[in-house]
């Protein structure tokens, strides 16, 4: 019964690491199986447990500047870690986000996929990762003034508080400040009042963020604002 | 002879927040078959399951079958006596004249009643509501709740029920959203991690816990409704109840997972796990054993339903998590 359930969470991997996300979409956690002399990249202390064989090392993310730069305006770590097998066998790594809440896989095959700062989590080699402006718009919508890019072919792993909920745009759709996780080049972001100015301020709802163009997004059922408007009058 | 007996006719739709897949898995090992042998008889359906049993039993079979998930319909015949003369195919599985009723089962939840067409997505942790708004309607959303919506909903905020929401704390504004020019999707995301109910009000009534409300319809009448001082102060959660009341959609969440139970008699429920109750229920706070009880046992006071009727309780409370957290949270220094 136990194993029939765990089953039910499990979504395994088509792109080019094998393995599994597993745990449900409360608490999710990824199985890496590396083949020999296949490699993984992870934000640090993502790596909750790992076969004692497979070899880290740590790196600045992308160079020192770069690296400060991603830290400070991307949301992402100064470090990044290597897993590395260097062994003839399979060894498993397993990685876990910090947040509650659900972890997804994006195969990229010579595309790009641009994240919310901090959605970043792990990517296999043939990934890039890069900082671009994200204009001021995305600033004052609580998105950060960068967008983290990921483009090339590989796997990526981003995550997010609460469950993620794909969405094909075509044309305008609005998208409340801080539920944006991801979203394909084709889509841009435009900030808007919510309602009428009344509204917008008194209205819990503020700014929004307005998507145009056509492509995918990535949205999260939970926000952590939201967390802390239910949670703080109690306390 | 004279007893009336009836087929239970399982008609393929699926209670409320079921999950298609885990419905047929607790089906099968209902009736100690397979998962596939309920499949099948899902993409028959309706069809009947069991025929010309006796009303209790058939009653205790519909009961086990909601249980688990699925609807279940109980058609009574005539007793076997007066049925001579009928067509014996009217009881033929699966019933021809209801094929033309056929609905595909979906793993996706969809509103049985009349009312919006609406989806729940990411149950049971982080469930999130899209509903369709129909054209120049308005849904009535908890404030700051609105988490996707198309580009032609409006936002409107009213300050409804004067001074009364101010005192309700949590829900002090509803933000009325309405699609102009055209039907529009809304998405709603609540702030506490947990599940989402759907009920759809028929000039019944249901009382919520105050920070329970996510959306309604344009008809659902939303009120605050003071407790009174004793029950109020001493459940330690609210002053206020949410009362809900007219002809529509109603959306609640919880915090945790949701139970549905029916009281019958009576039935205890610690204070902070009320989510919602119908109306007809009598309610009263009191401790659950002595003083001593009271103060040492950390069970404090309970809520004591009397009457018949239906009360949804969520299995984590919020001043639980509160307490449980505080002792983490940082210390601001001056």
């Amino acid at each position: 019964m136990n194993s029939e359930q765990e089953d039910l969470h499990e979504v395994a991997l088509k792109g080019h690491l094998s393995g599994k996300i597993r745990g449900s979409q409360a608490f999710s956690y990824v199985d890496i199986d590396l083949e020999p002399g296949e490699s993984l990249t992870t934000e640090t202390d993502a790596m909750s447990s790992m076969d004692a064989d497979v070899d880290l090392t740590a790196a600045f993310n992308g160079g020192f500047f770069s690296g400060l730069a991603r830290k400070f305006f991307g949301g992402e770590s100064l470090f990044i870690s290597r897993f590395t097998n260097n062994t003839d066998q399979s060894r498993r790594v397993t990685f876990v986000q910090p947040n509650p809440g659900e972890i997804r896989c994006k195969t990229l095959n010579d595309e790009t996929l641009y994240l919310q700062p901090g959605a970043y989590l792990a990517s296999s080699d043939g990934v890039k990762l890069g900082l671009s402006w994200a204009g001021f718009i995305s600033f004052i919508s609580r998105e950060g003034l960068f967008r983290l890019k990921v483009s090339g072919t590989g796997d990526v792993f981003y995550g997010a508080y609460g469950a993620l909920l794909e969405k094909e745009v075509d044309g305008e759709y609005i998208v409340d400040t801080s539920h944006l996780v991801a979203y394909e080049p084709g889509v841009s972001l435009k900030l808007q009042l919510a309602g009428g100015l009344f509204s917008s301020f008194f209205g819990g709802e503020g700014l929004v963020t307005r998507v145009e163009g056509q492509g995918k997004i990535v949205v999260q059922s939970r926000s952590i604002s939201g967390l802390a408007g239910w949670l703080n009058p109690k306390f | 002879m004279t007893t009336e007996t009836c087929d239970i006719v399982l008609s393929g739709k699926l209670v409320n927040g079921a999950d298609k897949d885990q419905v047929q898995q607790k089906l099968g090992t209902l009736f100690k078959t397979t998962e596939a042998k309920i499949a099948e008889l899902f993409t028959r359906a309706p069809v009947a399951i069991k025929k010309s049993v006796d009303v209790s039993t058939a009653q205790k079979y519909q009961r086990a079958i909601e249980k688990a998930g699925a609807e279940c319909v109980l058609k009574t015949q005539q007793p076997p006596v007066a049925k001579e003369q009928q067509e014996p195919s009217l009881s033929l599985v699966p019933m021809p004249e209801q094929q033309a009723e056929k609905v595909e089962p979906t793993g996706v939840q969809k509103p049985k009643k009349p009312g919006y067409d609406f989806e729940i997505t990411g149950q049971p942790d982080y469930s999130f509501l899209t509903v369709q708004i129909p054209a120049n309607e308005t849904l009535k959303v908890e404030a700051s709740a609105m988490a996707t919506m198309d580009t032609n909903i409006e936002m409107k905020t009213k300050l409804k029920g004067g001074f009364g929401r101010f005192l309700t704390g949590e829900s002090l504004f509803i933000n009325d959203f309405t699609a102009a020019n055209g039907p529009g999707e809304i998405g709603i995301a609540p702030g506490a991690p947990g599940d989402l109910l759907h009920q759809y009000l028929d000039g019944n009534t249901i009382y919520l816990q105050n920070s329970a409300y996510v959306a309604s319809t344009a008809d659902v009448t939303v009120e605050s409704k003071w407790q009174g001082m004793v029950k109020g102060f001493f459940s330690g959660e609210s002053l206020f109840l949410i009362r809900c009341s007219g002809k529509g959609d109603l959306w609640f969440n919880t915090y945790g997972a949701i139970i549905e139970i029916d009281v019958e008699d009576d039935y205890v429920v610690d204070t902070g796990n009320i989510v919602a109750f119908t109306e007809g229920l009598e309610y009263t706070i009191r401790k659950v054993g002595g003083y001593k009880s009271l103060f040492f046992s950390g069970e404090g006071l309970v809520c004591r339903f009397s009457g018949k009727g239906k009360v949804w309780i969520q299995t984590r409370s919020a001043a639980a998590f509160v307490s449980w957290a505080h002792w983490f949270r940082p210390v601001k220094r001056k």
